[in-house]
């Protein structure tokens, strides 16, 4: 069955280019509307003949928005938007970077509900977006509470904010609109902190808590959101856990670093001076929470939904090596 | 914490039985890709607690049990018992009981402070406690596993050594959750934990700031040796009684709580009655 044509914004990120290749591989895809911030000699270090397309847009401008979804998006007849752009950076502050975030996705929903030949949009969210507390369950379903914490720097509230945007959104237009909740995806150029936290040889952690973390391969990423993007007839909210499910210790281990386990207290002026001497992306402020109790995403809704499963556990580097100093 | 498996394993090999380790190993849980499952259970750490307290089990409070039988051997289920004794043993030596006599590892419900605790929430929940709210619970139910539940909560373990065998305020979450979830309960009586540790006073403020909900000031440092009696009664099916859609309704889960409420004071009764002194 052939599913026209699939706009992919974030298509220069990892997930959006393993995405796009992805998409490309399965003939009943006709094109591939592949939407970057980079300009196109640095954008996709592939081609695919006339199925790619290729196009640089602003997506922090409704008038760029507009433009591609009634220019070229028309003319290519996309069926299904795979919405993936999202800032990255923990640094990224201020009206331009929610215009990106939260902004590009409301203008999308709208011109998507009033366009002649899209008709399912997909939103990747994140697992961030839920609270994490001592009295909330363990295994988290799609009804747990979300993160409103009023201290929480703008990278996850407009991530909050795009998700129940989208969410708002649902069953008012003949427009299928689905959101994954993507656990974390413990690769570079996501957006991961805590990859950005392993990127240490000694990783601080609060002596006495070892919490048992959820996190999500490439391979998964993409396969969730191809099956997302191909379940034609169903929308919702669902979440995407990985194959991964392991206590932080552990998790420090296999990425081949030590732990460090310190006080509670010195880990936020710890991780300050860490961010401030190295420019690195993690907060403990707004992981402390993550680091001290146990929450994994439950994916029975996405297994009845659009039939994800995880398969591909992380190719874990210290693992691998022992693995290859065995051979 | 960051006792690793495998340390834990080694441990569990020198002080456990070819068979008990046999066994342990054979457990059925969800492992979710390295040995722990979600809510952070591991088999090498089962094996270590039961490693590290039969002892305790069998010479220091020489635990007799009744009514084993009526643990299931498998399927999802609810133990539902009186809890007292300043220290939770009592929880330990039914999660020990049920472990060596039932070869089924039940998940310890307990309050919301407890996972707050260092060290100790990481190592009970590796053992397979779970924080008591409603989604672990029910995630736990719908997995098929044993639960233990003490309705009285804190109120129970801090009651005064004059109301000792007096239920205390008997919470119903259990029995709703028995009905929604086609869970049988099984209510069980301790006999000797009340009178293991009578409290004087309890300093409430700066258990506070403990992160506990008080600090009990106990007559004896440490448990006495009393011996414990545990007594199984017969599985309470609720929900043959009552429809899932019934555990709505607050009249009908207070009966149901109320049952198995009446069903732990019978086996109290009867095992005061038969029982021949605190320390035998």
């Amino acid at each position: 069955m052939s599913l026209g044509g699939v706009l992919v914004t974030g298509a220069t990120t990892p997930i959006g280019e393993r995405l796009c290749r992805s998409l490309l591989a399965d003939q009943n895809v006709d094109h591939v509307l592949a939407v970057g911030h980079h300009p196109p000699e640095r954008a996709l270090p592939f081609s695919h003949g006339e199925r790619l397309v290729y196009r640089q847009v602003d997506l922090s401008r409704s008038r760029a928005v507009h433009k591609l979804l009634f220019g070229i998006a028309r003319d290519l007849k996309i069926q299904v938007v795979m919405h993936l752009s999202m800032h990255r950076s923990l640094q990224g502050r201020g009206s331009r970077v929610h215009a990106h975030n939260v902004d590009s996705l409301r203008s999308l929903l709208a011109l998507s509900e009033r366009h002649p030949t899209i008709r399912r949009l997909v939103f990747k969210s994140h697992f961030e977006v839920y609270q994490i507390q001592h009295n909330l369950p363990v295994l988290i379903t799609e009804d747990h509470p979300l993160n409103m914490a009023g201290g929480a720097p703008q990278w996850l509230r407009d991530r909050v904010e795009a998700d129940i945007t989208a969410c708002t959104r649902m069953g008012l237009s003949d427009l299928e609109i689905m959101v994954l909740r993507c656990a974390e995806v413990l690769a570079p150029g996501t957006g991961s902190q805590l990859f950005d936290y392993l990127a240490s040889s000694v990783c601080m952690r609060p002596a006495g808590y070892d919490p048992v973390l959820n996190l999500l391969s490439l391979s998964d990423v993409v396969r969730a959101l191809e099956l997302a993007c191909k379940s034609s007839g169903t929308q919702g909210v669902v979440n995407i856990p990985g194959a991964d499910s392991l206590p932080l210790s552990e998790c420090i281990h296999r990425w081949g670093r030590t732990s460090l386990p310190l006080p509670d207290l010195l880990l936020s002026p710890a991780f300050r001076i860490r961010r401030r001497l190295r420019g690195a992306q993690f907060s403990y402020g707004m992981n402390r929470r993550r680091f001290h109790y146990a929450a994994v995403a439950d994916g029975t809704r996405a297994a009845e939904l659009i039939g994800y499963h995880p398969e591909n556990p992380i190719d874990w580097p210290a693992e691998a090596q022992e693995l290859g100093s065995q051979r | 914490m960051s006792l690793s498996p495998v340390i834990a394993r080694r441990f569990a090999q020198a002080v456990l039985t070819p068979e008990e380790l046999e066994w342990v190993d054979a457990i059925p849980y969800t492992n979710t890709g390295h040995g722990y499952d979600p809510f952070g259970m591991h088999p090498a750490f089962v094996a270590t607690g039961l490693g590290l307290f039969k002892k305790l089990h069998s010479s220091y409070f020489r635990v007799k049990n009744y009514g084993i039988e009526n643990v299931p051997k498998s399927g999802n289920g609810i133990l539902a018992g009186n809890h007292s004794g300043t220290l939770p043993t009592d929880g330990m030596m039914l999660w020990l009981d049920v472990v060596r006599n039932a070869q089924r590892v039940p998940r310890p419900i307990a309050d919301h402070f407890v996972p707050t605790l260092p060290y100790l929430g990481v190592l009970f929940s590796r053992g397979g406690m779970v924080g008591g709210s409603r989604g672990n619970v029910r995630a736990l139910l719908q997995a098929g596993e044993l639960l233990m539940i003490f309705p009285e909560g804190v109120p129970g373990i801090g009651k005064p050594f004059s109301e000792r065998y007096q239920l205390q305020d008997w919470r119903v979450g259990h029995a709703e959750l028995a009905i929604r979830h086609s869970a049988p309960v099984i209510p069980v009586a301790f006999i000797g934990p009340e009178e293991q540790m009578p409290q004087v006073a309890r300093l409430e403020r700066f258990g506070k700031v403990l992160g506990l909900p008080y600090l009990p000031i106990p007559a004896s440092p440490i448990p006495l040796p009393v011996r414990y009696h545990i007594h199984y009664g017969e599985p309470i099916a609720l929900h043959q009684d009552y429809r899932p859609e019934q555990a709505d309704d607050p009249e009908v889960v207070n009966e149901a709580a109320h049952r198995v409420k009446t069903a732990v004071q019978g086996l109290i009764e009867r095992g005061l009655e038969i029982r021949e002194g605190v320390f035998r």
